[in-house]
């Protein structure tokens, strides 16, 4: 594993408070998250799993505690004080995204979809297509560049998600429920291949999930439980 | 069905609150133009109808035997006695004062006489008159010498039953038999007609359905694109229907009726407010003069008609749109594929092309009248050529967006060039009412360019000046007697000459000379320069004609020329001042000597505005202002509903940290390149439909460069289309937030 | 499942007759499948023998059904350490844990921390496996694949119950 209790966490949280109208999501929060790891977030629908990762990944400023940042070669940023344009830069360059479903855009081919991240951060368009098309092909989808998300199996969508997340090489990537709506065999398929790829970069994994056998794939895990960490939460042997 | 069925599905949903709003107000708003536009039109016909006796022109009162043996010449013309039965009538057409011109008729009657002149109880006596409220009221509040002196002692009101509007300014005098026959102008009348627009009355109804056309075609996508709002959440919820057992019958039935019932609320309220409008319609000027309120009132079957037949219609449009979708119990899981649009969809516009070429060869180069196939062809071709450029937009839209595919360099316009590509018939759905406004307004820009004002001329060394009034002296006015006149119009303030010119005979007379004779020194008053050495001078009498345009030169004329000749013409020249000019108006018109209405050359700009066609001018106009606005409106409606469609994937895309800045662009790429796209085609296909109509009217008309309005109303139409979109940021910002990615 | 822990569990609620731990474990454990008397003083023979209980006073005509039994201070440790340490993820855990969860709550100790401990023995059991899975043959990820799925199992189980723990206690209590 590659956990290293001496070095500074990449991402840690202190304190996290956070309300939706009269609903407390968060509850105080603490958490560290360490460079190269693939952190399981389990617990049971409505615990805050969401709101906790939206957090860390600066997309949400919690109304309480702070996130802080250390990416490697740079100095450490406390995500929870930067004005959105600040947080949406740092998303785009530091940080990638799986969802459940539905994050491809359904007008774009599969290898469009995996370049806009990099169009958007100044590739040429060219080079932006050669990168998606390599990374597709490593994630198994060689010559389905081409085809719209329509046209895709679930588990072809979900990797093509996959490469448009890591394609701009992130430090951290985040995945809520990235296999949710998949089939066993389909989501091995996607968890095996996405892991391959992150380990082989050193990638950060901060993975939602609420199934066991997936949350298996990570290094620990972590239970929310009516938005705070469970208990039973201790760094396994 | 389950009556609690429809419920779930009309108010479903909080969020469906919102689609209903739109649908009913995007109604409510198509229905009240409707409205009013039917009113107006109703207005512009009955408005037509009551001042078509003024069309009247009556036999000629003189009759003129021809001489046997030979065709080209003829007798003397003996005048055709009066009768209780008929009346003499003399049209002035340069009653003028300011800048308006006065509908003025001269009738001498016997009395008693049988002959009923519309809108007034009797014939007037001589010397008295009968004149439109309006008219009145500007010959109360103006100095006697400048206008009421024209027309003598007032009698009495015209009825509005024979006034075209409440701005209408007509006056009836009356005049002796001796009078009116002694000018040569005079005609017998015994009725007035009832035909509004005479020989053209073909030409100018489908000028009219043609520009109905063009307003009600905007309005009518601006109901369709409102019915079609939220379309992507409403599949999803038909799908959940589906699901629990609805068959694809029950949700099309549903889908007509959600729709059915926001389009009767918003309807009803367009006919409300229609008739709350109506007092602020009637209030704009239509060819210079407003519309009675009543006139613009359509009646409760034409309300009831339209109600019934917009929600009729939205109800079996969103039935067949659902039916069409093909939402299954799994709802539409997948991205719907548009048909890709292929060249078949040129064929409308080529047809409609094909029908306007045709009626203007058969009017042009056969040279046949077949008025009954020559309006349909027209008013279909027409039809045919605004759906055509709907359906033919999406094909060239796609065209444009696979080149813009294949270059696109950013983020943004990849995102938007695929979308178009995917979805051309969507996207151009967006844009096709500002692109039919486009069209609408080029239409009507250059059929109008033919009736544009004539330029007033400048003031020219060796032409009438534009400052001076003139009239032809009638015959037998005694030399003494003419420069009596003259004098004492000198004397009035603000006119700096009169002068007189003299010929063989009256200038209509047989016997009248090709020159008109003058002093020498009072040429420089007339504004001629060079002038000859000489005590008299004589210039070509086409001086008088305003379309001569090169100046003329003097010649000297034989010392004593004069002698033995009569005055012909006589000039006023003024300071410029419109007072001064109504003033000498007045004074050469009361003179008693003049043969016909003093004229200026400045006279000729106001009749030529007045022609019928011009009144379609302003029509043109307002349908120009509507169009613009409505296409406006359903670009912001249409684009937000873009917005709204896909906020869940736009979300994401800003959660993975996509600025906002590159979705604006995306949305604005999304209306800028189907609008561009069939924008100059739009304007081109405008000129041409232009010309080919008015061709197709009358060939003595041109199209011309069209004026700085179509400028100025084009780079409105861009400006609102900037307007629209920019409208739309604020909801991309708030609809693609956290709350929007949520998984429900 | 451990009976003999499970009655000592039971006993460390406090001093009871041999006759009343058999009720008490039937009501409990015992659906479809009571323990026998002798089973029960054999037991408690052993764990007298062991000194987790020591017999109070015999009282007259004492037969073992009339003897009545104390848990001592080593007893007491053992029924701890017995319910917070997690099992080795198989199986025939879940009537073990089942047991566990009951006493915790009888006991009106932390049931939910013995269930967290648990859920962690049963992940670290699943990393492991699906470590193993990345470089096997077909049919060691399939072998792997029965064990996950079991251990799965047993996880929705803790998790269910953890979410019930507060319920269950009530009509334990009740009861």
């Amino acid at each position: 594993m590659s956990t290293n209790d001496t070095a500074a966490p990449i991402l840690s949280a202190r304190g996290l408070h956070h309300s939706f109208g009269q609903t407390e999501a968060l509850r105080g929060i603490d958490l560290d998250v360490h460079a190269g790891e693939v952190l399981a977030v389990m617990g049971p629908s409505g615990s805050g799993k969401s709101t906790l990762l939206h957090c860390l990944a600066g997309v949400l400023v919690p109304d309480g505690g702070s996130v802080t940042y250390r990416p490697a070669g740079r100095s450490a940023v406390e995500t929870s004080a930067l004005g959105e344009p600040e947080r949406a830069r740092l998303r785009l360059s530091d940080f990638g995204f799986v969802f459940q479903f539905g994050q491809l855009l359904p007008e774009l081919t599969a290898a469009d979809n995996v370049s806009i991240p990099l169009l958007l951060a100044g590739t040429r368009r060219p080079e932006a297509l050669r990168r998606s098309r390599d990374l597709l092909e490593r994630l198994g989808l060689d010559g389905l560049g081409a085809k719209l998300p329509g046209e895709l199996s679930g588990g072809q969508a979900q990797r093509v998600a996959v490469a448009r997340a890591l394609v701009t090489s992130p430090a951290v990537l985040f995945a809520d429920e990235p296999t949710g709506s998949l089939d066993s065999l389909a989501s091995e398929n996607v968890l095996t291949l996405m892991l391959e790829l992150v380990r082989e970069a050193g990638t950060t994994v901060v993975m939602i999930t609420h199934d066991a056998r997936t949350a298996a794939y990570a290094d620990r895990e972590v239970i929310v439980r009516d938005g705070a960490i469970g208990a039973g939460y201790r760094v396994s042997a | 069905m389950n009556p609690g069925l429809f419920r779930l599905a009309v108010v479903g949903s909080r969020s469906a609150y919102g689609r209903l709003a739109g649908i009913a107000g995007g109604v409510a708003v198509g229905v009240c133009l409707v409205l009013l536009l039917w009113g107006g039109a109703n207005g512009l016909s009955a408005r037509d109808d009551r001042g078509a006796w003024l069309r009247e022109t009556g036999r000629p009162a003189v009759a003129v035997p021809a001489v046997s043996g030979d065709p080209s010449a003829s007798g003397p013309a003996t005048p055709v006695p009066m009768t209780a039965g008929t009346v003499l009538m003399r049209t002035n057409p340069v009653e003028i004062f300011r800048d308006q011109l006065i509908n003025r008729r001269d009738f001498a009657a016997l009395s008693p006489s049988t002959v009923k002149i519309p809108g007034i109880p009797a014939p007037p006596e001589p010397g008295h008159y009968y004149a439109s409220p309006a008219l009145q009221r500007l010959i109360e509040s103006t100095p006697r010498d400048q206008l009421g002196d024209r027309f003598g002692q007032f009698a009495g009101t015209i009825d509005d039953s024979a006034l075209p509007g409440p701005d209408s300014l007509v006056v009836i005098t009356g005049a002796t038999e001796a009078e009116l026959r002694l000018s040569g102008r005079a005609s017998l009348v015994s009725d007035f007609t009832t035909n509004p627009y005479g020989g053209s009355a073909a030409a100018y109804n489908t000028v009219l359905l043609i520009g109905a056309a063009a307003v009600f075609f905007p309005v009518l996508l601006l109901i369709s694109i409102v019915t079609g709002l939220g379309a992507a959440q409403r599949r999803e919820r038909f799908a959940t229907l589906r699901l629990i057992g609805a068959s694809p019958q029950t949700v099309s039935s549903i889908a007509a009726v959600e729709t059915a019932v926001p389009s009767l609320i918003g309807a009803v309220f367009g006919v409300v407010l229609a008739a709350a409008l109506r007092p602020a319609a009637a209030q704009i000027p239509v060819n210079g003069t407003r519309v009675f309120e009543a006139d613009l009132a359509t009646g409760p079957v034409a309300a009831s008609a339209v109600v019934a037949i917009v929600v009729l219609a939205s109800a079996l449009v969103a039935g067949y749109r659902t039916s069409r979708a093909g939402i299954g119990p799994l709802g539409v899981t997948r991205a719907v594929h548009e048909k890709t649009p292929t060249m078949w969809r040129a064929v409308p516009l080529m047809a409609g092309l094909a029908a306007m070429i045709t009626a203007v060869v058969i009017i042009r180069v056969l040279e046949v009248h077949l008025p009954w196939l020559e309006s349909p062809l027209l008013i279909g071709g027409f039809v045919l050529i605004l759906a055509g450029i709907v359906v033919i937009g999406p094909w060239l839209t796609q065209l444009v967006s696979r080149t813009g595919l294949r270059r696109a360099r950013s983020a943004a316009a990849v995102i938007a060039a695929s979308r178009i590509h995917k979805t051309p018939v969507a996207t151009f759905r967006s844009v096709s009412g500002l692109v039919i406004a486009v069209f609408v307004v080029s239409v009507f820009a250059g059929a109008s360019s033919v009736i544009q004002t004539t330029e007033a001329p400048a003031a020219r060394p060796g032409l009438l000046q534009p400052t001076s009034l003139h009239a032809t002296v009638g015959t037998g006015h005694t030399p003494a007697r003419v420069l009596e006149a003259a004098h004492r119009a000198n004397e009035l303030p603000g006119i700096r000459s009169a002068t007189i010119g003299y010929g063989p005979a009256a200038l209509h007379e047989r016997d009248a000379g090709p020159e008109i004779f003058l002093r020498a020194a009072d040429a420089p008053a007339l504004g001629f320069e060079n002038i000859p050495e000489s005590e008299t001078v004589a210039v070509d009498a086409s001086l008088l004609h305003f379309w001569t345009t090169q100046p003329l030169a003097l010649s000297p004329a034989p010392a004593r020329a004069l002698e033995g000749l009569v005055p012909v013409v006589m000039v006023l020249g003024t300071d410029g001042t419109p007072e001064a000019m109504d003033r000498a108006r007045t004074a050469m018109n009361s003179s008693g000597v003049t043969a016909i209405p003093a004229t200026s050359p400045m006279d000729n700009k106001l009749q030529s505005s007045t022609r019928l066609i011009q009144g379609l001018a302003v029509l043109a106009y307002l349908g120009m202002f509507l169009a613009v606005a409505i296409a406006g409106l359903s670009l912001a409606v249409a684009t937000a509903s873009a917005v709204l469609d896909r906020k869940r994937v736009l979300g994401l895309m800003r959660l993975m940290g996509m600025p906002v800045s590159v979705l604006r662009r995306i949305i604005t790429r999304e209306a800028a390149v189907p609008l561009l796209t069939v924008l100059f085609l739009s304007v081109g296909l405008g000129f041409l439909v232009a010309w080919l109509m008015v061709t197709g009217i009358d060939d003595s008309y041109r199209v011309a460069w069209p004026t700085p309005d179509y400028f100025i109303a084009l780079g409105l139409s861009l400006l609102l289309a900037l307007a629209a979109v920019t409208a739309t940021f604020g909801l991309i910002r708030g609809n693609t937030a956290m709350a929007a990615t949520r998984f429900e | 499942m451990n009976n003999s822990l499970t009655l000592l569990g039971l006993l460390s609620r406090g001093p009871s007759y041999g006759y009343d731990l058999k009720h008490s474990y039937d009501r409990y454990f015992g659906a479809g499948k009571a323990l026998a008397f002798g089973q029960v003083y054999s037991t408690l023979a052993r764990m007298v023998r062991d000194e987790l209980i020591r017999a109070l006073g015999e009282e007259t005509g004492g037969g073992p059904d009339r003897k009545k039994y104390e848990i001592t201070v080593a007893g007491q440790d053992r029924v701890r350490a017995w319910l917070f340490t997690p099992d080795v993820p198989s199986e025939s855990l879940q009537s073990e844990l089942f047991a566990k969860t009951v006493i915790a709550l009888l006991l009106d100790d932390d049931a939910e921390r013995l269930l967290d401990v648990q859920r962690s023995e049963h992940m670290a059991r699943m990393r492991e496996l699906t470590r193993l899975k990345r470089d096997a043959g077909l049919l060691q990820v399939l072998m792997c694949d029965h064990g996950l799925f079991h251990i799965e199992a047993d996880l929705r189980w803790i998790d269910l119950t953890g979410a019930r723990l507060t319920q269950l206690k009530k009509e334990l209590q009740s009861a």
